[in-house]
């Protein structure tokens, strides 16, 4: 057989092996030494800070459970949260995550290596990516080969869609949820691929480890059970599949009715009832199959076959009864918005004014996947060429994940993995064929392909032997006969495996070369990518704020955590500050005070609150302030240095949450100009000038300008030269950016006046005769 | 025309003065209502006595211009929901159905009142509460709740938004959509009694592939963001691009979804078809064929990704 270039061929079949595995480990470490190096732009660029909204309450539990113990985590009632109601935390979250890090820390303690808890937690996504890329590779090796494995390693290590949840810093359940999603299914398909008890048993284990961290663990609960029934509808049932999935279901089910957040809801919630169901119909399925080992009359498997659908579709009526009387929930709104796109936006504002819950445009997905993204297909397309049970399994979490993600940009996140897979199955075949050093054998006379096919071949083949005499002479030849080539070749690869391998190959140095070099530089152009995509998009904690200062040297914007400090100094220890709810978990975390409203949207009518005391205007404002004893109030506004994330931004959202409660009172038309454009300037709305919101933004703006036209550079509109005045708050501070601003809300007159009266008198203003006196009026 | 408008203003005048009491009022609203379908036709004078001053009952009032000369192309959408709705108030028992009125103010009839309320636009629902009785607002609201057309205007949204402002929710329900079931049933029709034609291709892996490998291509160029979006297939002024990293039409879906085939078929061709091509130069020929289509394409791609995010520092051969 002859070999395109020379190899080695006095190697024992023992160094070979020997080699590859060390090469292996080396690839590995080097592969998770570049996942973790590439996460810690966030700290390099910046420090070492938590990032972002919701890692920040993580961060506040965990120190929790780091500094007082387990039970005290658990038993932790926060008194400072949704001031009054409070929040049950033990009862609300899931403590994976922190419980991780809680053990990492007592096990690093132990060994008498003190690392602060906040490291442990800013640095524990960038470690559990490596991990990630490790179970990523046994995953992939399951489907192909070990070359595949570290291919996808690689890929996953440094994809930005991953990257982007797993900066160091950001403490969130994302950060440990996708190493488990890929572990859980490694050991599924491990578990289905050897009918092991064991690998069920591992899967039910990693499975409970998903649902105490991340509420996406219902992707797991769909999914096992999905793929489960399409083996069956494929005629694939066997007792491999029967023991896997019993063992998985059975326990992981038991296991992650443990966890107190989720407690009873596997037996009574619709969206886990696709595997309670599946694995009802395996049973059914498996006694069938029992029956028929055993019987041989004809007419009785018919009738069995008949009673088996039978049962099916009685099982499923009585879902569909137990779901109407109301024994088993109904679908989440968060779960059904995915299927009904317009669903949050109707009836759960506040799920659908998350950015991170808006549907994905294709830049977002070229950007996090680069050239994984048309590999994608095309790794698909080989998995249905083998379609061993496992490929299937990556088929249907394809199909899934795309539509998911398409939906939902935070979804993206699932997607990566299996991109990540399907791409390296592609790339590794392609580079399996093309380094291969042998060479088929050249034919004078194309080789009818298969039997088979002889009559569809031999046309073909005196098409390009007549050709192949005017090949020389004109290109266009060339494309038609390679076009006819193409034909009979698909037919070959279609109908590929029955072939001898012969047949198969690539023919000189050149053409390996070119393909070769052509991967190479996709795979450094795929690096430069994804290196550039992390430090320049990923990377920023948004709590500290950067931009550059004309020399072109870092300039840091630290308004946030000044705000929150000058809130921790100055203000007694139980001061309650009321924000909006996107900055509740930081006000707790770095300021320590008690807030109405915090990111875990729990309480619709309490968000509402606080939407409508900063939709409507001062007087209607301040009796809801003062009920809730809120002592300041606390905004983030971005139009003198352009912050765009500002709430004047949000403010919509707050009018329609507030609107979606006292629809009488607040209406989002009435924040529009009549031509219906949101505008601050002159031209604003009155109900938008004389809401809290407004006042508090442009409180004293138009004075810092001197005499010239103020500017929002946020909205790019003039603000007016007389700004808005306050009568019932105090402002408290501004930041140096004037990003965060902060209002104290004023006591009672303590001379019973109402407070706008007292202040027009004590700007010395006289009341005009004709009014009449102003009563003294006691507050509502 | 511009001067009679004040001049109507002005007669309108004494007849606001000498209002009707409410019970004579009401006893002829009832009568247009019950002669209408539960809607009732509005002119300056109605509008006046629907929006009594006294009034111990509600109202929808539906402003709008259905006039062709105004051009108004959402009136004439919105007009059979209003319509529709009012119809099916009026199958509330008696007690409950006077206590809320439907009305609809042609612009044209009404030109006195659409300047009074200063209305630059159409259609406007306007809902007046009470201001005497039992269903008397809390907060003493006399001015109209604006309906809030952010669901659009379809009548489902509408009667349950409505069903707030009356004594008993409006018992509308969507008319049953034959053509849509009958579709539904001739095509499960069609393909039971072609069960034996389909299922070969129910069974080969290969259109199966397809459908997958097509849905995911589709899904990943944002069809799901454009259909969500309700974004256009394409821009005003013939741009196809939308500007924005957060942003695209429609017929990007299709521009990208056919890059990104064509690049998955170019690896696909390289890795399972060309090895089986038995003569060295054209198989050559193929591989050097499929490189070019990889690099040119790729290129093609990320230029265009660098028109939606302009900071992108990478380029290939474009």
């Amino acid at each position: 057989m002859p070999l395109a270039y020379s190899l080695p061929s006095d190697l024992s079949p023992a160094t070979v092996t020997n080699t590859s595995s060390l090469l292996r480990i080396i690839a590995l470490a080097l592969i998770s030494g570049a996942a973790i190096a590439s996460r810690l732009f966030a700290v390099v660029n910046f420090e070492s800070i938590i990032h972002e909204f919701d890692p920040w309450f993580n961060y506040r539990a965990t120190k929790v459970l780091a500094e007082k113990g387990f039970y005290a985590f658990w038993n932790w009632f926060d008194h400072t949260a949704w001031y009054p109601l409070g929040r049950v935390v033990g009862g609300t979250i899931y403590p994976g995550l922190m419980a991780t890090s809680g053990v990492i820390y007592n096990v690093l303690h132990a060994l008498n290596l003190p690392v602060d808890i906040r490291n442990i937690c800013v640095l524990l996504a960038p470690g559990f990516s490596a991990l990630t890329a490790w179970s990523t590779y046994m995953f992939t090796k399951e489907l192909k080969d070990e070359s595949a494995g570290l291919l996808a390693a690689a890929f996953i290590g440094i994809a930005p869609g991953y990257i982007s949840r797993s900066v160091a810093g950001s403490y969130d359940n994302e950060a440990i949820a996708i190493f488990l999603l890929m572990f859980t299914f490694y050991s599924w398909i491990k578990a289905l691929k050897t009918g092991s008890a064991f690998f069920g048993t591992l899967t039910a284990l990693f499975y409970f480890y998903m649902v105490a961290a991340w509420g996406g663990y219902a992707f797991i609960t769909n999914m096992i059970p999905l793929h489960a029934l399409t083996l069956i509808l494929m005629g694939r049932f066997s007792s491999r599949l029967y023991v896997a999935y019993s063992s998985w279901y059975a326990i992981g089910t038991l296991a992650s009715m443990q966890v107190p957040f989720v407690g009873f809801q596997p037996v009574r919630t619709s969206e886990h009832m696709a595997a309670l169901g599946v694995f009802g119909l395996l049973q059914i399925v498996a006694f069938a199959e029992l029956v028929r080992a055993h019987v041989s009359s004809r007419q009785f498997q018919s009738i069995l076959f008949g009673s088996v659908i039978v049962i099916g579709v009685l099982g499923v009526l009585a879902f569909a009864g137990l779901t109407y009387k109301g024994w088993i929930a109904p679908w989440t709104g968060r779960f059904y918005s995915l299927w009904d796109t317009g669903y949050a936006k109707k009836y759960i504002p506040i799920i659908a004014s998350v950015s991170e819950h808006q549907p994905t445009a294709w830049p977002s997905f070229f950007m996090d996947l680069q050239f994984l993204i048309f590999l994608f297909p095309a790794g698909v397309i080989l998995c249905f060429r083998e379609l061993r049970d496992e490929h299937v399994f990556v088929i249907i979490y394809a199909v899934v994940a795309s539509y998911f993600a398409g939906v939902m940009v935070r979804l993206m996140l699932t997607l990566t993995p299996v991109v990540c897979v399907a791409a390296a199955v592609a790339f590794s075949s392609l580079l399996d064929t093309y380094i291969d050093p042998v060479e088929p054998e050249v034919s004078e006379v194309a080789v009818p392909v298969t039997g088979g096919d002889s009559s569809a071949a031999s046309p073909a083949t005196v098409d390009g032997a007549v050709s192949s005499k005017k090949a020389k002479k004109a290109a266009a030849a060339v494309a038609d006969a390679s076009s006819t080539g193409i034909a009979s070749g698909i037919v070959a690869a279609i109908g590929g495996q029955s072939k001898s391998p012969k047949a198969r190959g690539i023919f000189g140095l050149d053409t390996r070369f070119l393909i070769v070099v052509n991967a190479l530089g996709m795979l450094l152009f795929f690096v430069l990518h994804c290196t550039y995509v992390t430090s320049s998009a990923y990377s920023s904690p948004s709590v500290v704020l950067a931009s550059q200062n004309p020399d072109g040297s870092q300039h840091i914007i630290d308004d946030f955590r000044e705000a929150y400090y000058w809130l921790r100094q100055n203000t007694p220890q139980d001061a309650v500050v009321m924000s909006w709810w996107d900055y509740g978990y930081q006000i707790a975390g770095m300021a320590d005070r008690p807030t109405l409203v915090d990111n875990n949207t729990w309480n619709n009518t309490h968000i509402a609150t606080v939407g409508k005391a900063m939709s409507s205007p001062e007087e209607v404002a301040y009796p809801i302030l003062r009920k809730h004893d809120v002592d300041y109030v606390l905004i983030i506004f971005g139009g003198l240095i352009g912050y765009s994330g500002d709430d004047i931004n949000k403010f919509l959202w707050m009018v329609r949450i507030a609107q979606g409660v006292w629809p009488d009172e607040i209406q989002e038309p009435n924040y529009f100009t009549p031509k219906g454009e949101y505008r601050i300037d002159d031209a604003a709305s009155p109900t938008m000038k004389n809401s809290l919101m407004y006042k508090m933004s442009y409180y004293r703006f138009a004075e810092l300008f001197g005499g010239s036209q103020a500017v929002d550079r946020v909205r790019g509109q003039q603000v007016p030269k007389t700004g808005p005045t306050l009568d019932y708050l105090d402002e408290a501070f501004t930041s140096e950016n004037w990003i965060v601003r902060i209002y104290q809300v004023k006591k009672e007159d303590l001379l019973g006046r109402d407070l706008k009266t007292a202040n027009a008198f004590a700007n010395g203003k006289k009341r005009k005769k004709s009014k009449p006196l102003a009563r003294r009026k006691a507050l509502a | 025309m511009l001067l009679l408008l004040p001049l109507l203003a002005l007669l309108s005048i004494p007849f606001c003065l000498a209002a009707p009491s409410a019970e004579s009022a009401h006893e002829q609203l009832v009568k247009l209502a019950a002669a209408n379908n539960g809607l009732i036709k509005l002119d300056d004078n109605l509008y006046n006595l629907l929006t009594h001053p006294n009034r111990n009952w509600s109202a929808s009032i539906h402003l709008t211009a259905l006039d062709p000369r105004r051009r108004c192309a959402p009136c004439k959408e919105f007009d059979p929901s209003f319509t529709a709705v009012a119809k099916a108030w009026s199958q509330v028992p008696k007690p409950q159905r006077d206590n809320h009125f439907f009305a609809t103010a042609d612009f044209d009839d009404t030109m006195a009142t659409f300047q009074r309320l200063g209305l630059q636009s159409a259609p406007v629902v306007h809902i007046h509460l009470p201001v005497e009785g039992d269903r008397r607002p809390a907060s003493g609201r006399t001015a109209p709740i604006v309906y809030d057309f952010s669901n659009g205007f379809d009548a489902g949204p509408l009667a349950e938004q409505l069903s707030v402002y009356t004594p008993v929710p409006i018992p509308y329900k969507a008319p049953i959509d034959w053509a849509k079931y009958g579709t539904a049933v001739g095509v499960g029709l069609i393909i039971l009694s072609g069960i034996r034609v389909f299922l070969p291709i129910l069974r080969s892996r290969w259109a199966w592939a397809a459908g997958t490998v097509i849905t995911s291509l589709v899904m990943t160029s944002g069809f799901m963001f454009v259909r969500i979006r309700g974004m256009p297939q394409s821009g005003a002024n013939g741009q196809w691009i939308a500007p924005g990293y957060q942003n695209q039409f429609g017929q990007e879906v299709q521009v990208v979804s056919f890059i990104y085939g064509l690049l998955s078929a170019a690896f696909l061709m390289l890795t399972l078809v060309t090895p089986y091509q038995t003569q060295p130069y054209r198989q050559r020929a193929q591989i050097y064929l499929w490189s070019g289509v990889i690099l040119v394409m790729f290129s093609v791609l990320i230029s265009l990704f660098r028109v939606k995010n302009r900071g992108y520092p990478f380029k290939l051969l474009l």
